[in-house]
């Protein structure tokens, strides 16, 4: 039979009849359908059971408690702890992404070593035993030659077990030399031990303070424990606590604050002292307090009365005599006034006089360890282990004084001052530091003059990292024996941040290690063990959970439970009993720290013919700026008039904006006596003119694409200015630049 | 001569042909159709034919892919074993969510150690229980992530049973083999057993159309609780547009569908 | 009548209280699934639920003044019940109102991307898909089983966490209760405010807190009858179920924002 075109035609027609009445089309069209609406490559979440762990967010010091919603072992979402006492049900926007941090891509996955030259970014992976022997075999070598007071270790914080853990063995191993990353804590804690006599942190009563006169704190840009005090925050406008904030720029503060006061930057101890005149003068101090309590307050009255009154304090710090009168009377005035310091998140610890003229302001109205005040808080003692056998080469390293000059005759009521560390070791006028251990840090990124502290660091030849991420500290390392992340591990989290009571917060395992990680506790454990001798003595533990679970005694049972322990309420001390001082009273002017004349503002760097105009930091809770940046979602947070692509927006007054022919959104470059940087220009009314702000927490060179290359550190444009007394970093600003570009 | 000229010559012949067979029509017509009618149908019966075939029994057997499950399992050995019925294992939990098919942690109570000589025992035993794996059984009736569904709003609040979206799997011996839509990715058990979508019973399919069917039998007295398919939404509101008040619409909690809202089953 | 039973799922958010942290922009995003891409400066690209304003009253140094504005999903009403700007536009039916619980739903699955109710939404409170969502390697472990990830192509937006509606429900079923207590279903941005800012629950129920805080005007569409309580662009009608407290003036007049010189538009007769 010959198939010619009809027949042809013909079979395709019924093939086409066939296929209209067989499933074919139809099936593939609906199936079609429902593959575009379900593409294999949109993932889905697998399903489970749902379960809650209850455990302490450690991002920050703000000591929150956290409450992880898992789906079977897969955490999904971070929640603040309901009935926590720092927290209460909420949760800030850094710890509510803490799973990016988790599961992210900036975790270190396992020990590194480094292969290529330092901060190539070339690792090979080593085990655990090979990297904990490497660091016994250098640390056994320094301690041979005599030379053991050349490590060095620089923690996020001195409590808790693991950072005292660090202590302990570099105690026994025998050097002197744990840095504190430094903070408005550091400034605080000076003023408690010269003014009352107490090694104690401070805590205030904010929730039952009824006027806050802040000098520049960022109540709700992240100062403190940063949940905490939004929700005092709030609890103000519930009760009608007024909020006076007095800073150069219009922060979220003094936006949110009952009256904003804009400040010459730098002169806020002035106005502290102007505002002490005042009360001084009308008499609306608290007699009581002063006769009874306090000691020297004739020598610092007159010093006010002489040099701050308030015409003359209006000059310098530009506002005006009728509103620092009117201050003085309405906060002497309060039922519970509360005079606070430290400016924006109190990353800086800023000048001691500052610090205490603040203070001074808050004994003057006799609110010191009273209800709605400030509290002198004793760190809990529950860290008690056995005294230390130390040999002599341990002895010897002690004795040779700290490098970064902390207790030294120049400074020596500071305890930590690692602001001076990078000047010390680039200078090497003391000793080399031979080996360095981070933990809880990244001081490539935090310290102030990054090229000062980077060339420190390529001055030390061993650089350990104990990070669970790639931080710029990391990628500088030799040797990274990553944590656990913070829900990996357990910790105890101490008291945070200007809690005027006690907690302590348990950080527990809320996944399973997702990495060859390994706890930092642990690991100093197997090194002190790997060193022997009396070193492996003092850590008699088998593990970290062991020595923490010993630690914690009773209290490990009830914070399990819990996730925290909480200490009975605020200890009301009665003033007889607060103040360990010679006098045995509050010292208004502490002869520790020289004649009252020595009072005067900082210098920052530069000069004021080549750099007209000041360049001032800002913080904002949305830019993570201490040991971790912003997450991707924190990152999306931002605004793009702070960050447009890969530019960091300054906030410009249109004024000065003006006298430099600078419009909105246009480059220009600014340039400091430390370092350059291009930059956008925001106008921005809310700011006084000639000074130019710029965000911290950004300029990361480490962590993820979301974060890494965008916008400038603000700590590779300003070095670190030396209080006189404390030998803290003092800096306000820097002198600052501004061309286009 | 080139290529050109021989295809305009061929093109100049038909259309001759054309005049001629255009002058005598009827005449024409009539031959051809005696001569090739038969061929001409038979071939259209071919095609027909094949493509029913290629249709209905080839095509399903490329669409889908067989995939067998991990181990066998027979539910009516363990249904005799337990007391609650389905619901001793495939539990709801506290917070209303269901279980769903049960975890290694279920069964491990009694086969911590092989019971009875089945190779499938052992083989469970030795690749999952001992070494802690779950099983990654493939589920029929696994529905699309777009689909909300609520266990506890079915069986603790309109008390329906088990059987009727999932059949009588209960009394099953062994698992039957696992059928994937290649495009979709889906089970065949939700999109149906017949391939031409016939349906018997009630478990036959669970497509959207199938939970509508029977919010609209079994609920027809009860507000706001019917389901339509977007489709034939979309027709009713078509309809209300062009002839208001016609749609044989009912009263449900979206204004939009007047049907229940989406989101009650889409997520 | 029908409508007695139903609920009316709105928030109050104080302004006064409200710190611009963005907490809720974040817990929504850890909530919803909500993906993220290396640059998310572009705002008009960048997907955020929850998503806070800053306003100023444009007042030059000293004198300025800034107020920040969380502005979820206003879930409208509409003039007539139900009829959502965005609602009543979309071709496909992939979004629609729910008189059960007054939210706006929107279906992925459904929605083919036109993109007509983000052009018909005045508060820019839809999200459009320009890229699949990516997840860098190992990331997807956080993502929730009870929010679908949304695939390139299509509109998202605040849902008020309607998935925690439906898990409140299937727990007071397994309860034995058909009913809801005001603390069971909360969104996941008013859990997570540290200030305390917002408040969520039933607007027809007099003894929740947002019902008492705004006490809205039932007859006329809920319009707040606290003289600091105002919604956005009341004006326009949309009669949103989102409300904001301000004790400062200037603030609640760039919450109805109008021109200066334009006409207030007379009232047209209500439906009510």
């Amino acid at each position: 039979m010959k198939i010619d075109r009809r027949s042809f035609l013909s079979f395709l027609i019924g093939g086409a009849a066939g296929t209209t009445l067989s499933p074919l089309t139809w099936k593939l069209m609906d199936d079609s359908a429902i593959w575009t609406q379900m593409w294999p490559w949109t993932p889905v979440p697998e399903d489970g059971e749902a379960s809650y762990v209850n455990s302490a967010c450690s991002l920050c010091s703000g000591g929150c408690g956290i409450t992880v919603r898992k789906i079977d072992d897969r955490a999904v979402k971070i929640e603040g702890m309901k009935e926590h006492p720092v927290n209460n049900g909420g949760l800030c926007l850094l710890g509510l992404s803490g799973l990016q941090l988790l599961y992210g891509p900036t975790r270190v996955r396992t020990p590194l070593k480094r292969v290529g030259k330092r901060g190539q970014g070339r690792w090979e992976k080593i085990s655990w035993k090979d990297a904990v022997s490497e660091v016994s075999e250098t640390l056994g070598e320094l301690r041979e030659k005599g030379q053991s007071h050349t490590a060095g270790i620089i923690s996020g914080s001195d409590r808790g077990t693991v950072p005292r853990l660090f202590d302990r063995f570099l105690t026994v191993y025998g050097s002197p030399n744990l840095m504190r990353t430094s903070s408005i804590i550091d400034s605080y804690e000076l003023t408690l031990h010269l003014m009352q006599g107490v090694q104690a942190l401070p805590g205030f009563d904010f929730e039952n303070a009824d006027f806050i006169l802040s000098f520049g704190s960022g109540i709700i840009d992240g100062w403190g424990s940063p949940v905490r005090m939004f929700r005092a925050n709030s609890t103000w406008c519930n009760t009608g606590g007024k909020v006076i904030q007095i800073e150069p720029r219009l922060s979220n503060t003094a936006a949110k604050s009952d009256k904003w006061i804009p400040i010459n930057p730098g002169t806020e101890a002035s106005l502290a002292l102007g505002i002490a005149h005042v009360i001084i003068k009308e008499s609306l101090y608290d007699a009581g307090f002063i006769n009874y309590y306090s000691e020297g307050f004739e020598d610092w009255k007159r010093f006010v009365l002489d040099e701050y009154g308030p015409d003359s304090v209006a000059t310098v710090t530009g506002i005006d005599s009728t509103t620092i009168i009117a201050l003085a009377r309405s906060f002497a005035r309060a039922s519970k006034p509360l005079a606070i310091c430290g400016r924006g998140q109190g990353t800086t610890p800023g000048s001691l006089n500052e610090c205490t003229a603040v203070h001074a302001l808050n004994a003057l109205v006799g609110n010191i360890n009273k209800k709605g005040g400030i509290f002198a808080v004793a760190e809990p003692d529950y860290i008690n282990w056995p005294e230390i056998e130390m040999d002599d080469s341990a002895a010897a390293g002690m004795q040779k004084g700290r490098l970064d000059g902390a207790g030294s005759k120049k400074y020596p009521f500071s305890r930590h001052l690692l602001n001076r560390l990078p000047q010390a070791v680039n200078s090497g006028e003391k000793y080399p530091l031979k080996a360095l251990f981070v933990a809880g840090a990244n001081p490539l990124y935090t310290m102030s003059d990054s090229k000062a502290v980077k060339k420190a660091f390529d001055k030390v030849p061993f650089v350990v990292s104990f990070s669970s991420y790639m931080d710029e500290t990391a990628q500088n390392a030799d040797l990274i024996l990553p944590n656990h992340a913070y829900l990996e591990r357990y910790e105890d989290i101490p008291t945070p941040a200007g809690m005027p009571k006690p907690v302590i917060g348990l950080s527990r395992p809320v996944v399973e290690p997702q990495f060859n990680t390994k706890h930092t506790g642990d690991v100093i454990i197997l090194l002190a063990k790997a060193m022997g001798g009396n070193i492996a003595d003092a850590f008699a533990w088998n593990s970290y959970d062991e020595c923490l679970k010993e630690t914690l005694g009773y209290k490990w049972r009830v914070m399990v439970e819990k996730g925290f322990w909480s200490y009975p309420d605020i200890f009301v001390q009665t003033h007889e009993k607060s103040f360990d001082t010679v006098s045995g009273k509050f010292e208004f002017a502490p002869k520790e720290t020289g004649s009252l004349k020595q009072f005067k503002p900082v210098n920052i760097e530069g000069d004021k013919t080549n750099y007209p105009l000041l360049l001032i930091p800002y913080d904002s809770i949305r830019l993570a700026n201490g040991v971790v940046g912003d997450p991707p979602f924190v990152m999306k947070s931002v605004d793009d008039t702070v960050l447009k692509g890969t530019d960091v927006f300054i906030e410009l007054n249109p004024k000065t904006a003006g006298e430099h022919g600078l419009r909105e959104g246009q480059l220009a470059m600014l340039s400091t006596p430390v370092g350059k940087a291009r930059v956008k220009v925001h106008l921005f009314d809310g700011i006084m003119p000639g000074l130019v702000a710029l965000p911290r927490g950004l300029g990361h060179t480490a962590f993820d694409d979301y974060l890494a290359g965008k916008g400038i550190n603000f700590n590779e444009l300003i070095g670190p200015v030396e209080d006189s007394v404390s030998g803290l970093d003092a800096a306000w600003g820097i002198r600052v630049k501004l061309a286009k570009a | 001569m080139s290529a050109l000229d021989n295809n305009a010559k061929e093109i100049a012949k038909d259309a001759g042909d054309e005049g001629v067979t255009t002058s005598s029509p009827e005449i024409n017509q009539k031959e051809q159709d005696n001569r090739s009618a038969g061929p001409v149908i038979l071939f259209f019966i071919f095609g027909l034919f094949a493509s029913l075939i290629l249709g209905w029994i080839i095509f399903p057997k490329l669409l889908y892919s067989k995939k067998k499950q991990p181990i066998d399992f027979n539910h009516v050995l363990h249904v005799a074993e337990v007391e609650d019925g389905c619901e001793s294992c495939h539990f709801f939990r506290e917070d209303g969510t269901y279980s769903g098919v049960p975890k290694l942690e279920q069964c491990i109570d009694c086969h911590e150690e092989i019971q009875g000589d089945s190779p499938d025992e052992i083989k469970f035993v030795e690749e999952y229980v001992s070494k802690g794996r779950e099983v990654p059984w493939l589920i029929y009736s696994r529905q699309p992530d777009c689909v909300f569904f609520s266990h506890a709003a079915h069986v603790k609040v309109a008390g329906m049973d088990c059987v009727t979206c999932h059949g009588h799997i209960g009394e099953s011996e062994s698992l039957k083999i696992y059928e994937e839509n290649r495009i979709t990715g889906y089970s065949r058990d939700i999109w149906g057993k017949s391939i031409g979508g016939f349906k018997k019973n009630t478990w036959d399919r669970m497509k959207m159309d199938d939970c509508a069917e029977c919010h609209q039998e079994k609920t027809a007295n009860i507000e706001r609780t019917d389901v339509k398919t977007p489709t034939n939404r979309l027709i009713d509101h078509l309809i209300d547009v062009v002839y208001p008040g016609t749609s044989k619409s009912g009263k449900g909690s979206s204004i939009q569908t007047e049907r229940d809202a989406c989101f009650v089953c889409h997520k | 009548m029908k409508h007695k039973k139903a609920k009316k799922y709105g928030m109050v958010i104080d302004l006064d209280k409200c710190t611009g942290c963005g907490s809720c922009m974040v817990a929504c995003m850890a909530e919803n699934n909500v993906p993220f891409r290396k640059d998310e400066s572009d705002k008009l690209l960048s997907i955020t639920w929850m998503r806070i304003y800053k306003l100023t009253n444009g007042k030059p140094f000293p004198n300025i003044d800034i107020c920040y504005l969380p502005r979820p999903c206003m879930h409208c009403e509409g003039q007539h019940e139900g009829h959502s700007p965005c609602v009543t536009v979309c071709p496909a039916i992939a979004t629609d109102y729910s008189i059960e619980t007054g939210i706006v739903s929107q279906i992925y699955t459904r929605c083919f991307g036109c993109r007509y109710c983000m052009a018909s939404c005045p508060y820019h409170a839809r999200y459009f898909n320009w890229w699949d969502p990516v997840w860098p390697d190992g990331m997807e472990k956080y993502l929730s089983p009870n929010v679908s990830p949304r695939m390139r192509g299509v509109v998202e937006k605040c849902s008020f966490c309607f998935h925690r509606y439906q898990m409140a429900k299937e727990k007071a079923f397994m309860e034995g209760r058909r009913e809801l207590k005001e603390d069971e279903y909360q969104t996941a941005c008013t859990q997570a405010c540290p200030a305390g800012a917002i408040t969520f629950g039933d607007l027809n129920n007099p003894n929740h807190a947002v019902h008492r805080m705004v006490k809205p005007d039932l007859k006329h569409h809920g319009r707040p009858t606290n003289p600091n309580a105002f919604r956005l662009l009341e004006r326009l009608g949309t009669n949103p179920k989102v409300y904001y407290l301000s004790s400062r003036e200037w603030v609640r007049r760039a919450g109805d924002n109008y021109l200066e010189k334009e006409v207030k538009l007379k009232k047209t007769v209500h439906h009510g």
